[in-house]
């Protein structure tokens, strides 16, 4: 058992399931195996990690959907949430 | 990204274990799980005889709300058909329908309709029977002459196919999207697979993945039937001066992680699996047919359980995270959750345990595999605990009623 959840082979961040420190050797299983990245910065159960550098605009990716955009460079191993992502809703209807 | 399946979810796909369960055949072709006597008010200020009298008989179930009168045609109109609608449902033997008198729904209508059914229907009303004792005495001796007649419907088996299953989550977590909604989502590609029907619904958890799903739709209108219903969703609450997209993460939500409402929502639309959308139906209205389908609605689960109820289905699952209650009084509702820490403490209210997901001991599709089998128990007589604790009395009618 890893202490991160992968919901799709597209996915560029993992959900972890235990509060993570600083330093911490998160372990993802995936298809080609487990994959193991170190935590950044802490990262609070149930947020998420990124996997790999998501430059800058670049996609954010959970469950093979795009869920929001960088809204600056994060490192593999940084925590995601709303100080670096921003909403990838556009309403579909006037305002 | 997640690509549809080639199989239409339309026909019947192949009965990969010819599954089987033990139900009440009706009149019209549909299968019942449960043998109810359904008292329902035709208008909210019935309520208390309706509850009088199911109270006085057993084998009955209330159907209260308060909806019928006053309200707007369009309200109106929904409230009629979701009373049909709940009148038909499989899971009921026999309608007796209790109204007040001069209340704005049509209820000689509603008895009309719900008799097309070939099921016995009884209105009995306030204002003409002389007030609510005598109403009550009268419904219960009605009543009880229509469990009588019921209690003598023995059980049959029948097909997976028959299957009208709803799903809602509520009291979500962070474990939501990544255990209870993928084995629920793993559910309803089998349940679907077998030719049977999945019902989701509620708009609010749907925002931002209305394009991906109209995009799995078996015809062009029916994705846009979806994007037109978010689209007028968000129109309604700007024209009260509400932004839906802004209100759809809250404080909770992104304390337990949920960053974007796009993320929110593909956490709750993976329920849905990986069939091709069949339909999106107005609150109100039946299914018809296997396959997927949306209910256009409220998020609230006292509202969408009845809409999904009043579309036929004969099952709920209920996927939680912190750990919803409520059940229905209409509909067995299996609760499912993911965290293994809710299901420990509240193992008493909690019907299946989905946390092997995340503990690593059980891949997805073991689980919605588990999942299905459990529901074909129920379907068969297996009860859940909303039903066994009796937390399953509180439901609603959608509508706009309550800003006339």
């Amino acid at each position: 058992m890893g202490n991160g959840i992968l919901t799709d082979r597209s996915d560029n961040v993992a959900t972890v399931i235990s509060d993570i420190t600083k330093g911490e050797i998160i372990s993802i299983k995936t298809e080609l195996g487990a994959k193991e990245i170190e935590a950044r910065e802490a990262v609070p159960y149930g947020h998420k990690v990124a996997l790999i550098h998501i430059a800058k605009g670049g996609e954010v990716v959970k469950y093979g959907i795009v869920i929001g955009y960088a809204t600056r460079d994060i490192e593999q191993g940084e925590w995601v949430h709303t100080h670096n992502t921003a909403e990838a809703y556009v309403a579909s209807v006037a305002t | 990204m997640r690509k549809p399946k080639i199989n239409s979810g339309v026909e019947t796909g192949p009965q990969l274990d010819a599954a089987k369960f033990m139900g009440y055949r009706r009149p019209d072709g549909t299968v019942g799980v449960r043998n109810y006597v359904a008292i329902i008010s035709t208008v909210g200020c019935a309520n208390e005889i309706t509850l009088d009298i199911s109270s006085r008989v057993i084998g009955t179930i209330p159907i209260t709300h308060k909806q019928g009168c006053p309200g707007v045609a369009w309200d109106l109109d929904m409230t009629m058909r979701t009373l049909v609608g709940l009148g038909r449902n499989p899971n009921i033997a026999a309608v007796l329908l209790v109204g007040l008198g001069c209340e704005s729904v049509d209820r000689e209508r509603v008895k009309e309709q719900i008799a097309k059914s070939g099921k016995p229907v009884e209105l009995i009303s306030a204002q003409e029977t002389g007030g609510g004792i005598k109403t009550t005495a009268l419904g219960v001796e009605i009543a009880a002459q229509m469990v009588q007649a019921a209690s003598e419907i023995s059980r049959e088996e029948f097909g997976a196919s028959q299957l009208i299953v709803g799903a809602k989550c509520g009291s979500s977590d962070a474990t939501s999207g990544i255990s209870a909604n993928r084995a629920v989502g793993n559910f309803a590609d089998i349940v679907v697979n077998e030719g049977g029907a999945f019902v989701f619904g509620e708009l609010a958890d749907i925002l931002g993945n209305e394009q991906n799903l109209a995009n799995r739709a078996i015809r062009p209108e029916v994705g846009q039937a979806l994007i037109d219903a978010i689209s007028n969703y968000l129109k309604r609450g700007m024209s009260l001066g509400f932004n839906l997209v802004g209100a759809g993460v809250t404080t909770g939500n992104k304390k337990g992680g949920i960053t974007t409402v796009v993320e929110k929502s593909s956490g709750a639309v993976v329920k849905a699996g990986t069939t091709p959308l069949k339909g999106v139906i107005t609150y109100g209205d039946a299914v018809t047919g296997g396959g997927l389908h949306i209910l256009t609605g409220s998020a609230r689960g006292a509202e969408l359980l009845t809409g999904e109820a009043a579309a036929g289905c004969q099952i709920g699952i209920w996927t939680t995270g912190r750990g919803a209650l409520q059940g229905h009084p209409l509909m067995p509702v299996i609760k499912v959750t993911g965290n293994i820490d809710t299901w420990n403490r509240l193992r008493p209210n909690m019907d299946f345990n989905a946390s092997g997901i995340i503990a690593g001991t059980d891949t997805v599709e073991e689980v919605g595999k588990r999942l299905f089998e459990e529901v074909l128990k129920v379907a068969s007589g297996k009860l859940t605990r909303a039903e066994i604790l009796h937390y399953d009395r509180f439901m609603d009618i959608d509508g706009f009623a309550h800003v006339v």
